[in-house]
């Protein structure tokens, strides 16, 4: 192939890249300026013309701030830390023994489910009035009413952190497998055990630093929503007060609209706090470095007895599934509630089975459940296409030129670095701009709008998802294809897409997945005039009774199951004759 | 980049929406507002034929959704008008919607036609002149059906002059619910009230929504005009110093003090809203919670939610009355709103609404203006086991000005959500 050609493909690719990142960036930052504004007290239409100060006093004198944010601050750090070592302690058993496959099956579907529905599976579950209780009750309790107790939210957030790591344990695992065969995990750890330490240990002290730097990204994301999940917290965090996001939430909807104001203050607030708690995790992480690099050159080796390690092996296994466990039993807590009539406590299940929620709100739901599935495809289709495209354009440009590469890689690795804007800034902060913006293009409303904002939020997940298989693959195949004389489009579609079919259905499921949890986004893209499960599911939530929410939770949970369960059926059907190609 | 390849077709838009509103503009001149009476109503009614009207209301009921879908079955039919229920979880989403509208620049073809308000939102968007500023409601053929002398709340939202900017749509009042099997004699005053919540069997069996949801905050209200000696001081606004203000409530917050701590989950958390509050009856945490709607305990044991041993009662002083509206915001598109406020207030869509087995929604029509046939069908409406007859339900209190409000949830907040 000439020169030439080779040349126009990657300005073509390059040029695609930038689309892109416009595409991403515009709503982020017209949502930033949005926020900006009102906060310095500029906002015309509530009579705000001139900067003041003002906003931020009213809110800085807001009734128990400091708690607030002290208690975004700790659920946010506890449920990253506690996420972040339970999923790589589940990573060791499933690469040191090989023999997790079952486990990550178990544990993958909680990937699918929205944080809203385990929120109220959890609910469900563990209240005073919840199915633990009605099962132990009366004959283990001596409860026939229900008992007067702070079990969920608790009073510290402890429930808040649970329901987070259910969530982010399987995310984080999706996303470190794929990192530890990057490192060659395997290898390491044997490196580790020949020098005499023990598996838990060298998974801890010699892999885990390594896995760790290629975790940095998915663990900030967890962190930044962390600090500023809104749907969640709204169920399982304690309420008097509430932490920092549920409270800006409030204060947008107060019928009074000079709140407005402090609630642009708080949102920009949010961010900060966003910036502190990356800022803590990273310092905390470069101390566990130093003190992990201190115990490596003392040539300790922790060595405990080895049923002692076994047991405590078993412990951590079985304390990372713990809250994914606590989220499957709220989840078929749901399940039951969605086709219970009634269903009084103390009875462990209903009294009277039927369809009466599914029937009063059959109006709607169907339709909704339509749009969502045609908008999670689309949105899921754009950002895969987008993410192979934009992985294309690096890796062509990071192989045309000797040393030119190495600038263009790092220049790829900061573009990169912007696409994730959506993620690391939480979303009470740019959405009311977001709005104006749209309104002012004249495009508020519109399905393609509303597809648009989707894939602002799906393509960052996609790209994390399909990044490190893509760089990761062996550019021999295509070399050798191209020694066969096949052209750039039969390298990419006869062999580079097939062997990365895997990575490439999970980074779907993964997207159609995000599209199906935005809630706060899809309200604010399409003036409330496209329904969508989830948006239905809590509009029920907000007035209906138990069963209502329950048939809501199970149709949200239904349509990404369903896609992550046909990616992996796709997958195994594709690569049953030769399992060993796997990627 | 389509973001920037639309800039010029948005002008072009914008330029056209203009020269549409500056032609409308110019026919309302000639159609001033005095003798815009049935007559100009049934021009309305043709211009309005084909026509889609955006109704925002809350969507959390689905006996509400269904009422709302029949009268949009209706409408198609009689007025070729397109009503489409956008379903919102909280009246604030579109409030917030407007205001972005309005600060983009987007004077006509707004995306909110119709919206479902009262109090304080109304207040609100009255005052920032978010809504259209004729006043259109009171010449409704339908209004003449109502009687404002002998309801004044049908044109003084929570003490805020209407001035026609909404038309009403139907009653609420305030009743509380207690289950018989925990409860004997309901406590029927905020201090029985006080004394129950105290005594050993009904530790934690009481509580109300978190302010400021709105339950929640009109059960404080309630609370207050009852122990706060001199209620007249509601009808007027708030002092504007916060403290003296704050000041003013010590009886409610007396009450508070004493009772707080022996609520359910001791104080230390309130069910979310309404909803939320009802489940815990349902269940049998607490053993009494409170309603908007007089009927709500009837739907809740009709549909599974509430046991039904399930009974309502109010306060022997009466309790909080209001009147819930529809209002048209200042970009709306076209007449077919007024239509549709006008079905929505006329004889038989309000006899369908007040049916307990539809929705259970109190008239705001008076039966002395009605037709007697009419009359006579909303006397022999069907009432649920759980709702309390129009008699017992006669003594009301009117809501206080809404500047109360943020005195009365800045005074909770600081009090028992700040710690």
């Amino acid at each position: 192939m000439s020169a030439q050609l080779y040349t126009a493909h990657h300005t073509a690719l390059a040029a695609g890249t930038k689309v892109i990142l416009v595409f991403v960036l515009t709503p982020v930052l017209a949502g930033l300026v949005g926020a900006v504004l009102p906060a310095t007290g500029w906002f015309p239409p509530l009579g705000g013309d001139t900067i003041s100060l003002s906003p931020l006093r009213t809110f800085l004198l807001e009734p128990g701030l400091i708690t607030s944010v002290s208690l975004s601050i700790f659920t946010a750090l506890t449920a990253t830390t506690l996420s972040y070592l339970l999923a790589i302690g589940l990573l060791a058993v499933l690469v040191g023994t090989g023999g997790g496959a079952f486990l990550t099956r178990l544990i993958s579907p909680l990937l699918s489910v929205p944080h809203i529905t385990i929120a109220v599976g959890f609910l469900f579950l563990l209240q005073p009035s919840g199915w633990l209780i009605r099962l132990l009750s009366p004959w283990a309790t001596g409860w026939d009413r229900p008992p007067n107790l702070n079990l969920v939210p608790d009073e510290a957030g402890w429930m808040l952190v649970t329901g987070l790591v259910a969530k982010e344990v399987p995310f984080l695992i999706l996303m470190g497998l794929s990192a530890a065969s990057q490192i060659d995990a395997r290898r390491l750890l044997e490196g580790g055990r020949s020098l005499g330490y023990g598996p838990l240990t060298s998974w801890y002290l010699v892999v885990q630093p390594q896995l760790g730097r290629r975790l940095f990204l998915p663990v900030m994301i967890v962190l930044v929503f962390s600090v500023s999940v809104v749907d969640m917290a709204l169920v399982l965090a304690p309420s008097t007060p509430a932490p920092l996001a549920v409270r800006i939430l409030v204060w947008f909807r107060d019928p009074d609209l000079m709140r407005q104001f402090v609630a642009a203050v708080g949102a920009l607030a949010q961010m900060g706090l966003a910036l502190i708690c990356c800022a803590i995790w990273v310092a905390a992480s470069a101390i566990c470095a130093r003190v992990i690099r201190h115990i490596c050159w003392s040539g300790w080796r922790l060595t405990t007895h080895p049923l002692l390690a076994r047991v405590g092996r078993f412990w951590l296994s079985g304390l990372a599934v713990l809250p994914c466990a606590l989220a499957a039993a709220g989840l078929t807590s749901s399940l039951i509630w969605a086709f219970a009539v009634i269903w009084r406590f103390p009875d462990g299940l209903p009294s009277r089975w039927g369809l009466a929620a599914w029937m009063m709100t059959s109006d709607g739901l169907l339709h909704a459940a339509l749009t969502s599935l045609v908008l999670g495809l689309a949105a899921a289709s754009v950002s895969v296409f987008a993410a192979v495209f934009w992985l294309e354009g690096v890796s062509a440009r990071t192989r045309t030129g000797g040393q030119i590469g190495r600038v263009d890689r790092w220049a790829g690795t900061r573009a990169e670095g912007l696409i994730y804007l959506p993620l690391l800034i939480p979303q009470a902060a740019f959405l009311f701009g977001l709005q104006i913006l749209l309104i002012w293009l004249g495009v508020d409303g519109m399905f393609l709008t509303l597809l648009w904002v989707h894939v602002v939020f799906v393509f960052p997940y996609v790209m994390l998802s399909l990044g490190p298989s893509w760089r990761r693959f062996d550019t021999g195949f295509t070399d050798l294809a191209a020694n066969l004389g096949a052209g750039p489009w039969r390298r990419f579609c006869a062999v580079k897409l097939p062997i990365l079919l895997i990575p490439v259905l999970t980074a779907y499921a993964v997207g159609f997945a995000v599209s199906q949890a935005l809630y706060l986004p899809t309200v604010f893209a399409s003036n409330g005039r496209i329904a969508t499960l989830t948006t239905e599911a809590v509009i029920l939530a907000s007035g209906a009774g138990r069963q209502t929410l329950g048939a809501a939770s199970l149709l949200q949970m239904a349509l990404p199951l369903a896609v992550f369960l046909s990616a992996d059926l796709i997958g195994l059907a594709r690569f049953r004759r030769f399992s060993w190609f796997r990627v | 980049m389509t973001a920037q390849r639309s800039f010029p077709s948005f002008s072009v838009l914008w330029m056209l929406s203009a020269l549409k509103a500056l032609f409308a503009a110019g026919l309302m001149a000639f159609l001033p507002f005095s003798t815009m009476a049935a007559d100009k109503f049934e021009t309305f009614v043709d211009q309005a034929r084909g026509q889609s009207v955006y109704f925002n209301a809350w969507g959390g009921s689905p006996a509400i959704n269904a009422y709302i879908a029949w009268a949009a079955d209706q409408l198609k039919v009689r007025n070729d008008i397109t009503l489409i229920h956008v379903k919102l979880t909280d009246t604030a989403d579109a409030v917030s919607r407007i205001l972005a509208e309005k600060t983009a620049g987007k004077t006509s073809g707004g995306s909110v036609d119709l919206v479902w308000v009262n109090g304080e939102n109304f207040a609100s968007l009255k005052r920032q002149n978010l809504l259209q500023d004729e006043g259109w409601a009171f010449s409704l053929p339908s209004f003449t059906y109502t009687d404002s002398a002998a309801l004044p709340a049908l044109i003084s939202d929570f003490a805020t002059p209407t001035d026609g900017l909404e038309s009403p749509w139907g009653r609420a009042q305030l009743v509380f619910g207690y289950d018989t099997a925990y409860v004997a004699a309901p406590p029927r005053s905020a201090s029985a009230l006080a004394n129950w919540v105290k005594q050993d069997d009904n530790q934690g069996r009481f509580t109300f929504p978190r302010p400021p949801d709105f339950t929640g905050t009109s059960f404080l209200k309630q609370i207050a005009l009852e122990v706060v000696p001199d209620s007249s001081i509601f009808a007027a606004p708030a002092p504007a110093d916060m403290d003296s203000a704050d000041a003013m409530l010590g009886p409610l917050w007396a009450w508070l003090a004493d009772v707080s701590s022996h609520l359910w989950r001791a104080g230390r958390h309130y069910p979310v809203n309404y909803t939320d509050m009802v489940r815990l009856l349902g269940d049998g945490e607490v053993a009494i919670a409170m309603a908007f709607n007089p009927a709500e305990f009837s739907n809740g044991i009709a549909q599974g939610i509430l046991p039904d041993t399930v009974r309502s009662y109010i306060h022997e002083g009466g309790t909080l009355a209001n009147v819930h509206f529809v209002a048209i915001p200042f970009n709306a598109n076209g007449p077919a709103a007024k239509v549709v406020a006008n079905f929505l207030l006329s004889p038989e869509a309000q006899l369908r609404k007040a049916n307990s087995e539809i929705w259970g929604d109190p008239t705001v029509l008076s039966m002395a203006k009605l037709p007697p046939e009419d009359a006579a069908a909303f006397a022999g409406l069907p009432r649920g086991i759980a709702t309390l007859s129009d008699a017992q339900l006669s003594h009301s209190l009117a809501e206080p000005h809404p500047s109360w409000v943020k005195v009365i949830e800045q005074g909770w907040e600081k009090r028992y959500a700040a710690n």
